[in-house]
């Protein structure tokens, strides 16, 4: 197993109709053991922009720590909300300072901008090359399978309660195909006004 | 089961990564008042995929005795055939039914005396006239080990502590058929190479019944 699948982990983001989705895995694992099934990986940086950090674990925390830490300098310094884009430039920029011995966390990035509104959606790898679709984006130890996933469910301009349906039918029946990604799930979905969050019910096995 | 694969991530220096092979299953037999009954998990994994959700691990060997395959899937389903073979050429010749033991017998000298290129650990589980039901464990390197009740494969190191605390002796088969499921369900929900449904077999003079426990009709536990 290499580093990147060590604790295992899925997230995905997908970009609908004026709002964005990111949904997250929960399982906390040891290689093949699982240890906590309340582990997300996915968390809220800003009112409308949220990022997931799968990979070895404990980047996950560190990388969520330091990013948390440059953002609220940031938002002290600028008195203003960061906007997603260029909050992706940040997180590229944190990962690239470590090229040489980096994190293993390849993240997501999914908001929506505060000024025009415009759904955001982002990837990178562990040394912070970033990747802007105009669909979704995966990450984690089933890229495959989501990628299959998405690729079959997804169209554009989904409304926030079908992209609902579509990112978690895409997450859990990739989960399921992998045996260290699952034991639940959390979705979001963010559009201008409003953010829900919801536990998704799934196979614990 | 488990299947090898090329990880073109992997660092062969870093030791920690150099982790023993998973034999990514957790199957369980156990004795009650008239026979046995057996159980496995339905994964089967290529490294972290998923190949088959639905994998049947229980193998009839005759009508009468059954075996639960852990480790390579290839493995120990070339052994199981070997021995079918073996086993219904020694009833031709005996005009009766085989005992368990020469079947757990036949799978020792093929586990042992191939141990270094084989990774299979069985458990060989069944009901004859002379002993009654009986489950012979045959881990990997080829020793045999009667037991009233016995697990294996990854999954099994979850449940030692249940499997001791919850057996008692002389159970009848709703009783066991409920210990084995919740065994099975726990072993399932902490390894990551166990998973999907429970395969249950009951072994006893009338025969085998089989049944299927799916996802959504496992017991449930604490899942904190």
């Amino acid at each position: 197993m290499s580093i990147l699948a060590y604790n295992g982990g899925a997230v995905v983001a997908m970009k609908g109709k004026d709002c964005v989705a990111i949904a997250t895995d929960k399982r906390y694992g040891i290689q093949a053991q699982t240890v906590s099934t309340n582990f997300p990986k996915v968390y809220q940086i800003g009112p409308s922009l949220f990022v997931g950090l799968p990979g070895l674990a404990t980047d996950t925390q560190t990388v969520y720590q330091r990013l948390k830490f440059r953002m609220n300098l940031y938002e002290l310094k600028e008195n203003r909300i960061m906007r997603p884009k260029t909050f992706s430039a940040m997180l590229s920029n944190l990962l690239y300072e470590r090229r040489f011995g980096p994190y293993f966390i390849e993240p997501v990035i999914a908001g929506l901008d505060p000024i025009d509104n415009q759904p955001y959606v982002c990837n990178m790898d562990l040394i912070g090359c970033p990747n802007e679709p105009e669909d979704f984006v995966v990450s984690g130890t089933c890229t495959d399978q989501l990628y299959g996933m998405c690729e079959a469910l997804w169209e554009p301009d989904l409304k926030p309660d079908e992209l609902f349906e579509t990112i978690s039918q895409a997450l859990v029946n990739a989960a399921d195909r992998d045996a260290i990604s699952g034991w639940g799930a959390v979705v979001y979905v963010i559009e201008k006004d409003k953010i829900t969050e919801k536990h998704v019910k799934t196979r614990m096995d | 089961m488990a299947a090898s694969v090329v990880d073109t991530y992997s660092d062969p220096n870093m030791s920690w990564m150099n982790a023993p092979h998973s034999t990514g299953t957790s199957i369980m037999a156990c004795e009650f008042d008239g026979g046995v009954v057996i159980g496995a998990d339905s994964r089967t994994t290529t490294g972290a995929y998923i190949a088959n959700r639905v994998t049947d691990k229980l193998t009839k060997i005759t009508d009468h005795i059954y075996c639960c395959r852990s480790g390579s899937a290839a493995d120990t389903q070339a052994i199981a055939d070997i021995v079918t073979y073996h086993l219904n050429f020694h009833k031709m010749e005996l005009g009766e039914q085989p005992l368990v033991q020469t079947a757990a017998a036949i799978f020792r000298e093929l586990c042992y005396n191939y141990r270094d290129s084989l990774v299979a650990g069985i458990l060989v589980a069944g009901w004859d006239k002379k002993r009654g039901g009986q489950i012979y464990s045959v881990p990997i390197g080829g020793m045999v080990q009667r037991q009233a009740v016995s697990i294996g494969g990854s999954g099994s190191s979850y449940v030692y502590g249940y499997v001791d605390a919850n057996f008692k002796p002389k159970m009848t088969k709703e009783e066991a058929k409920k210990f084995v499921t919740n065994t099975l369900t726990l072993a399932m929900l902490r390894d990551g190479s166990s998973g999907g449904v429970v395969r249950l077999g009951v072994i006893s003079e009338a025969g085998v019944e089989r049944s299927v426990i799916l996802g959504d009709q496992l017991p449930k536990f604490y899942e904190g």
